[in-house]
């Protein structure tokens, strides 16, 4: 568990500074939008948000975590052969990796400022802002003796924040969503429409719902029950297929992962929790 | 003259489920961007580096065009379009569209006259640079037609990194611009006499447009490039905004939200959009006789889709999709309709060819 520590705390730091970048690139944009009068009211906003923190927030998650590993390796070399060291360095190390990640961005990949709320100064230093935040987090998490449930609660709201994009797009653009499952929606008639939409929202919601309150409780329970539900999925798909002769659909891989994930969480809380009582 | 650069009937290239057969005219062309019929048998077209070159097909010579001006050959940025004027068999005239530094070293859209002298250019003149700098030539738009009253449209990009700046009328990023030949403002142009407005600006709230054409009736159609999704077909009036950024049927290439908005009141809806994104390159509105089922359609050739998308609109103005010369699976950078009505194509990159689709009684 000691060696695991690491990296998820860079995990967990990156995915910290997300939820503090994303926002940036989100309200610049929804300050713009009204400037020009365009009707931004709060279920816009909520949409804009939301979807930027999935959607944009994977991207760059994957940016800001190799940015933190590199930049934390070199602070804990830093910190180890010299007398500089402490929280102030990993929150310096992370600042300079948000920093440097957005430059290469531009001048390596995109040549374009690909992230909207980092083309004004003002954008510029609450990124870097952000990333000396996330240092600061990381250096919390390293410092301190963490048990098992810190590894259980990261991996549920990493779970939770994959199944949040499902959510916020049934919710928001159920048409979008039903694309990405393979149908036009508007092909179905009324009744299928409003029963798909109703049944898919409530499906994906309830999962969402039960992974954080497995987060928050660390009650096996919660988390049994999402992954019920998505291997049951993957279940009926694959009787669908070969009972009643629908075409083949390989998205029952993604339920059976989806279903074996927040299930192995509730067997290491069971596991633990079994131990402590012994 | 590459003599590897010219050769006649050597593929085709007819897949089984094809309707049409292809003829390779030219190979090995470095980034072409466009090209204009001087005859039946001779093109002049742009290569991106910065080349203007005459090919003739009867007896397959291949000539570079001296004085071309220097290009920033860089990104998206180029020696993009080349048009012919009107009256070109008269006063020899053509017009380049390419993208160069300006004063302040940034780089920036410029329209350029010239006269064609056998294998020179002659009587250079910039007629239009655009106040759109930016720090790489991205989204230059360039795209160059003329309207019946002999004045020029020209498209200008919105930088990408200025999209904002295409619902503002104070700078060229995502405009549409109209001038004269001389590089005048026409006095009939929509913001002339708006206060802080650039007078050269014909409509506004435009991406990165790379399909621009003038029918026989007069009407302006243009296509653009949308981010992921919401590439759009648009018909262009005067003083028209069309909303791009502040709506639009796309999302940012980072998975952001561009806007949550795809129409307002005052911002033009699309004639269609496409969603996912086909990336538009070229167009034509074909009206000759050599292919009976392509007429009056309009032909767009795509990048990511690798095929030319026949278009039609309904008489209640639904679109009608159908696509062609997929067999190609080439991204396809330009099309045009030779005089006596053949449909020629442009495959894109370093190693790009021009291609001539047979009509059936060849």
């Amino acid at each position: 568990m000691k060696i695991a520590k690491y990296p998820f705390a860079v995990l967990s730091a990156a995915l910290f500074t997300v939820m503090l970048i994303t926002p940036i690139s989100s309200l610049s944009n929804l300050i713009w939008l009204a400037s020009v009068d365009m009707p931004v009211g709060l279920f816009s906003s909520l949409e804009v948000i939301l979807f930027d923190f999935q959607r944009l927030g994977i991207v760059l998650l994957g940016v800001v975590s190799i940015g933190f590993t590199v930049a934390f390796v070199v602070a804990g070399l830093i910190s180890r052969y010299s007398s500089l060291g402490g929280k102030y360095l990993y929150a310096v190390a992370g600042s300079a990796a948000i920093g440097v990640s957005l430059i290469l961005m531009v001048e390596l990949l995109f040549q374009t400022q690909l992230l909207g709320g980092n083309r004004t100064l003002i954008g510029t230093i609450l990124h870097w802002g952000a990333g000396f935040f996330g240092g600061y987090f990381f250096y919390k998490l390293i410092s301190e003796e963490k048990n098992y449930t810190f590894i259980v609660r990261f991996l549920g709201v990493f779970y939770a924040y994959f199944i949040l994009g499902l959510v916020l797009n049934w919710v928001f653009t159920p048409v979008s969503a039903a694309a990405e499952f393979g149908f036009t929606l508007y092909e179905l008639n009324s009744a299928a429409q409003n029963a798909l939409l109703r049944d898919f929202t409530s499906f994906f919601v309830a999962t969402f719902l039960f992974s954080i309150l497995g987060v928050i409780t660390l009650n096996p329970v919660w988390f049994f029950s999402a992954g019920i539900i998505y291997i049951g999925a993957g279940i009926f798909n694959l009787v669908a297929i070969y009972a009643h002769g629908t075409d083949f659909n390989q998205i029952f891989v993604g339920e059976f992962v989806l279903g074996s994930w927040p299930i192995a969480l509730g067997l290491v809380i069971n596991h633990q929790q079994k131990k402590l009582k012994e | 003259m590459k003599a590897q650069n010219l050769f006649l009937i050597l593929l085709f290239s007819t897949s089984l489920f094809s309707e049409y057969k292809f003829e390779t005219i030219l190979s090995d062309l470095d980034d072409a961007w466009s090209l204009e019929f001087l005859s039946e048998d001779k093109i002049i077209y742009t290569e991106m580096p910065g080349k203007l070159k005459i090919a003739d097909f009867s007896n397959g010579s291949t000539v570079e065009i001296k004085n071309v001006p220097k290009v920033q050959y860089s990104s998206q940025g180029g020696l993009s379009e080349v048009v012919l004027d009107p009256d070109f068999s008269s006063n020899r005239t053509l017009y380049l569209s390419y993208s160069a530094k300006n004063a302040d070293g940034k780089s920036t859209l410029y329209l350029m006259s010239a006269k064609l002298n056998e294998d020179s250019l002659e009587s250079n003149k910039v007629i239009f640079e655009a106040k759109a700098p930016r720090r790489v030539p991205v989204h230059i738009g360039a795209k160059i037609a003329f309207l019946d009253d002999g004045t020029i449209l020209l498209a200008s990009g919105d930088g990408f990194d200025h999209r904002e700046k295409a619902q503002t009328l104070d700078n060229h990023f995502g405009k549409i611009i109209r001038i004269n030949k001389d590089g005048t403002v026409p006095k009939d142009n929509p913001f002339v006499n708006v206060k802080n407005a650039l007078p050269d600006i014909y409509s506004y709230g435009h991406r990165n447009m790379q399909g621009l054409i003038v029918t026989k009736n007069g009407q302006i159609y243009e296509h653009e490039h949308g981010p992921q999704g919401g590439d759009e077909m648009n018909l262009i009036e005067p003083s028209i905004n069309y909303g791009w950024p502040a709506i639009t049927y796309g999302i940012d290439y980072s998975g952001a939200v561009i806007s949550p908005f795809t129409e307002k009141d005052g911002m033009q809806q699309p004639l269609l959009h496409w969603t996912p994104s086909i990336a538009p390159s070229d167009m034509i509105f074909y009206e000759g006789d050599k292919y009976p089922e392509l007429n009056n359609s309009f032909l767009v050739t795509a990048l990511v889709s690798k095929d030319v998308k026949k278009v039609t609109f309904s008489e209640n103005g639904k679109d009608i999709q159908e696509s062609l010369f997929g067999s190609l699976n080439s991204r396809l950078r330009n099309i045009q309709a030779s005089p006596n009505g053949l449909i020629y194509l442009l495959t894109d990159g370093p190693r790009g060819k021009l291609i001539k689709v047979l009509p059936e009684e060849l």
